[in-house]
């Protein structure tokens, strides 16, 4: 009886268990938020694709009337070319380059391995601006270096120079995807297809390709995605080539149309949501075929491919490399063709349509804030979802909810944040009643540019912190628990510590690319806060393209800088905690 | 109750269950742990045992029953709130944390002085033998200091019940034996109730004061290890401590004789077994005798010809394996002592007179 009695005593305990109180209320919260964030923010943008602009409800009118637009419905079609050809090529390139790091015994390995992700700092708006000057109708290229050799015109306004912009923009993200698929790789199973004396393509076919399937997947996914729905190359070097992110530009911005924005935004966002669909359904099948006692492959030596590889990698890196230095002549010479002489003028951003280095400074603040906050919230995010048990279906729908954002287009998150969180309160369905929308607040400020950029980059962050936790080991949390340690302990004191390297790199990730991004604050951006990115458009929309190479410019250099800081604080990093990964090395 | 050594119950499973859906893990697991006993979990890996115990543990919740820990009743308390530490296959040794940190990760959460902490983390250092690798990292050390670092980290806050979960598995074999005998010594030096999960015999065998062994998710026999050994009561528990022959054959009940093919054996009378005539003859290898060179053969009982097959040297003993002319495929394992084998000059091939000690011969239920 007396157990009886105890029993109805702990009962009651288990369930006051502060702990997993506290537990249940952070996954919840988390919950709402990126409810909040990420999916909410997408109803108004629906409803307004069935509305006109004056909010009245008008079904599938807007969407006949782009259909039956054909110039509307080219932009489509144009856009869905400019997405297959960029991801071929792009996936081809970035295969090559990375089966040229992983597999071969390429000559200056670590200088290309270096420098392979070097375009990742360079705006895209950049390089399309850096393309005008190589190729442009003055480009060093089509004048033959200022009439010294014949020149070669590519015709780059249109397709063409929307091809070239994009495959920098994507294959590097590509690469990224493959150069690690392609590391896991074991060499015993290539010996084994030897001593069966299986021929090299036979080796390819059967064990590098069905090896990396489901990396290439993503990086396909990954390549079309992001130039399916690029603005700023289309931007600059698009020329009388339409595309669906050009239209919503001037949809909104030239014809204050949001209903039509909307609409194209919808137009935008299916067909990524597909693709999303299609790999995340591929992916579900993953099961690792590299088990942990893999021994890494070790390319032989082989002059033929090797050189071969050199040329191509060095061919890469040259366009790349050519691209940036002329973002770097165009922006000191003082006008390009006719004077040629260097200068800092084009620093000043006086004369122009920005405002001298308020944008600059706004972006820094900008990525800053970014960085921090978003590497917080994404780490935490992934921590409760990764780590604990309780409330299954909420983390699951978390989970999800955080891989979604990569398959919304920057300029629909814009949009749908407009939309969004300038609206001082809701309307309930159906009652005549307003609720007060707290995130207004957040309209017109610093704030909501920050929140748009933690979105926009979030999957991409979410995933590598998620890989990082799953990798600790999950008895740390069992232990602590045994040792009657609450879990924010351990979290602060073990889990942080182990997962620092990523930490950084997750900042240093949202840092660089809140500094090129445009596409989602362009629609967001208050008056009063112009941004560089930004400001890099109306330059170069004012036929200033001098200012806009300069603050292209200064935006490379910060953001290498920024990396610079990355590598010596994570190579310290790794020199404190290499005693607890790597004791042979101390 | 009386606390009297060995008698006090400290810990009670009472018909614990758990299932994934239609899949049982464990059914109906009845299990007393008594103050201050060595209990070994043993059993082929998926027989339930780690989920046994991470239920005792409340990282994994029973689908029904109750457990009594020290007379509190615990099967809805979190894990925070029971009393026990773990140390788990893995060790799962903070890897930022030197050993002295791990030792004290425990205690420095409670509200106990700086100097407390220090003084009790060194005895636990001592305890385990590891004083001077007080500010190494796990990397640094090796794998049976990683293993003592978990075991006083699991004894910091002086818990009531110590939880082991295939805590060697992962040494070799030299350093095994030696932690095997340490853990044994503090554990009787402290009379901390123990429960080890694992699924080495050998480990169990000479660490446990009380062996359960385990197969599909229930208990197939609980006793002293010596007892498990002397009196399997099935085939599984038979075969699984130890090693044990089995011949498929018919139990004449009335005589006490079974058959074997042609061969008939006489079967002691002191058991009375109830099962059918169907069943199975159990036999340890040590307990069958070769008498190839006794002469008056026919006077004796419980006879076999074989024909030598194998011969495996296993140290102070050979194990043979033998078969019978008229049944090639069923193997029957003898041993034998070095000597014998050698002075015999027994070799593959061979044909040999067995006997099966009558007194020795265990007759199972067959499930077949």
């Amino acid at each position: 009886m007396k157990v009886i009695y105890k029993s109805m005593y702990f009962k009651k305990n288990f369930n006051k268990s502060f702990n997993i109180l506290l537990l249940r209320i952070l996954i919840i919260f988390v919950f709402i938020l990126v409810s909040f964030f990420i999916i909410i923010p997408l109803l108004p943008l629906f409803l307004k694709s069935f509305s006109d602009n004056k909010n009245n409800f008008i079904g599938f009118e807007n969407f006949i009337n782009y259909i039956q637009n054909p110039s509307l419905t080219q932009s489509f079609i144009n856009s869905l070319k400019v997405a297959i050809t960029t991801t071929f090529f792009s996936v081809l390139i970035g295969f090559i380059y990375a089966y040229a790091l992983t597999r071969t015994r390429l000559p200056l390995k670590k200088f290309f391995n270096t420098f392979s992700l070097f375009s990742l700092y360079i705006p895209p708006l950049a390089v399309a601006i850096g393309l005008i000057y190589i190729f442009g109708k003055q480009g060093l290229i089509t004048q033959g270096f200022f009439g010294t050799i014949p020149g070669f015109d590519i015709n780059l306004y249109g397709f063409n120079g929307i091809i070239i912009g994009e495959i920098f923009y994507c294959f590097p993200q590509a690469l990224i995807i493959l150069v690690s698929a392609l590391n896991l790789s074991d060499q015993r199973l290539y010996e084994a297809a030897e001593s069966l004396k299986a021929s090299p393509l036979r080796k390819f076919l059967t064990i590098t390709l069905p090896n990396i399937k489901y990396g290439l997947m993503n990086s396909f996914f990954i390549c079309f995605i992001l130039s399916f729905t690029d603005f700023g190359v289309p931007k600059v070097v698009g020329g009388n080539f339409n595309v669906l992110a050009t239209d919503i530009y001037k949809q909104v911005v030239g014809q204050q149309n949001f209903a039509m924005g909307a609409t194209i935004s919808i137009y935008l966002l299916v067909p990524s949501i597909l693709a999303f669909l299609i790999d995340k359904n591929f992916q579900k099948n993953e099961a690792s075929l590299i088990s942990g006692k893999s021994i890494p492959f070790k390319p032989r030596k082989n002059l033929i491919v090797d050189s071969i590889m050199f040329i191509f990698c060095s061919l890469i890196l040259i366009l790349v490399f050519g691209v940036f230095s002329s973002i770097v002549l165009a922006s000191l010479i003082k006008i390009w063709p006719y004077d040629i002489s260097l200068s800092l003028q084009n620093f000043r951003f006086s004369n122009v349509a920005g405002n001298g280095y308020e944008p600059y400074f706004n972006t820094v603040f900008m990525s800053i804030y970014t960085a921090i906050f978003g590497t917080i919230f994404v780490f935490f995010t992934a921590y409760l979802v990764e780590k604990f048990k309780p409330l299954k279906k909420i983390r699951m729908l978390i989970y999800f909810f955080s891989t979604l954002p990569i398959a919304i287009p920057g300029l629909v998150l814009g949009l749908s944040y407009i939309l969004f969180f300038n609206k001082p309160s809701f309307s309930v369905p159906f009652l005549d009643f307003q609720i007060f929308n707290p995130f207004s607040l957040l309209y017109g400020t610093m704030g909501i540019l920050v929140l748009a950029n933690i979105i926009h980059f979030f999957t991409v962050c979410f995933i590598s912190a998620t890989t990082t936790l799953k990798q600790i080991d999950k008895e740390f949390e069992e232990v602590s628990e045994s040792l009657k340690v609450p879990f924010y302990k351990t979290f602060l004191r073990i889990t942080i510590p182990l997962s620092l390297p990523t930490i950084l790199e997750i900042g240093s990730y949202y840092f660089v690319n809140s500094m090129i991004t445009v596409s989602a604050i362009i629609f967001l951006y208050p008056a009063k806060i112009p941004v560089s990115s930004v400001s890099i458009v109306n330059m170069d929309d004012a036929g200033d393209t001098a200012s806009a190479a300069a603050m292209s410019t200064l935006i490379v250099l910060t953001s290498l800088f920024v990396r610079l800081i990355y590598e010596f604080t994570s190579r310290n990093v790794s020199k404190k905690s290499s005693v607890w990964i790597n004791p042979l090395e101390t | 109750m009386i606390k009297k050594e060995g008698s006090f119950k400290y810990l009670e499973i009472k018909n614990i269950s758990k299932n994934f859906g239609e899949t049982f893990v464990l059914k109906n697991i009845h299990l007393d742990v008594f103050k201050g006993e060595f209990l070994c979990l043993l059993g082929p890996s998926g027989c339930g045992k780690t989920t046994l115990l991470r239920i005792i543990s409340g990282l994994e919740r029973q689908t029904n029953g109750d457990i009594v820990q020290d007379g509190l009743l615990i099967s809805n308390s979190p894990t925070e709130k029971r009393d026990f530490g773990i140390v788990f296959q893995s060790y799962a040794l903070f890897p930022n944390l030197n050993a002295k940190q791990n030792i004290a990760y425990g205690l420095e959460n409670k509200k106990i002085n700086k100097k407390e902490i220090e003084k009790r983390t060194n005895n636990l250092l001592r305890l385990v033998g590891l004083e001077k690798y007080s500010d190494q990292f796990p990397s640094q050390l090796s794998g049976g200091q990683q293993q003592r670092v978990a075991l006083a980290r699991a004894m910091a806050l002086s818990p009531g019940l110590l939880l082991l979960d295939e805590p060697l598995s992962a040494l070799d074999a030299q350093v095994r034996s030696k932690l095997r005998n340490e853990i044994k010594l503090i554990q009787k030096k402290l009379n901390l109730t123990t429960i080890m999960v694992t699924h080495d015999q050998t480990e169990a065998l000479s660490m446990a004061d009380r062996v359960v062994v385990m197969e599909r998710g229930h208990i197939a026999q609980i006793g002293t290890p010596f007892e498990l050994y002397k009196n399997p009561i099935t085939p599984f528990v038979a075969d699984f401590i130890g090693k044990m022959n089995l011949l498929k054959g018919k139990y004449d009940k009335k005589n006490c004789v079974f058959y074997y093919l042609n061969n008939r054996f006489l079967i002691s009378q002191n058991t009375e077994y109830s099962f059918l005539e169907n069943c199975l003859l159990g036999i340890r290898p040590e307990d069958i005798e070769i008498i190839k060179f006794r002469k008056n053969i026919e006077k004796e009982e419980n006879i076999l010809r074989v024909k030598i097959k194998e011969i495996t040297y296993l140290g102070t003993i050979f194990r043979l394996t033998v078969v019978l002319e008229s049944k090639l495929e069923e193997n029957i394992f003898v041993d034998v002592i070095s000597n014998q084998v050698i002075s015999n000059n027994l070799k593959i091939g061979d044909f040999i007179d067995i006997k099966l000690k009558k007194e020795k011969i265990k007759l199972f239920e067959s499930n077949l």
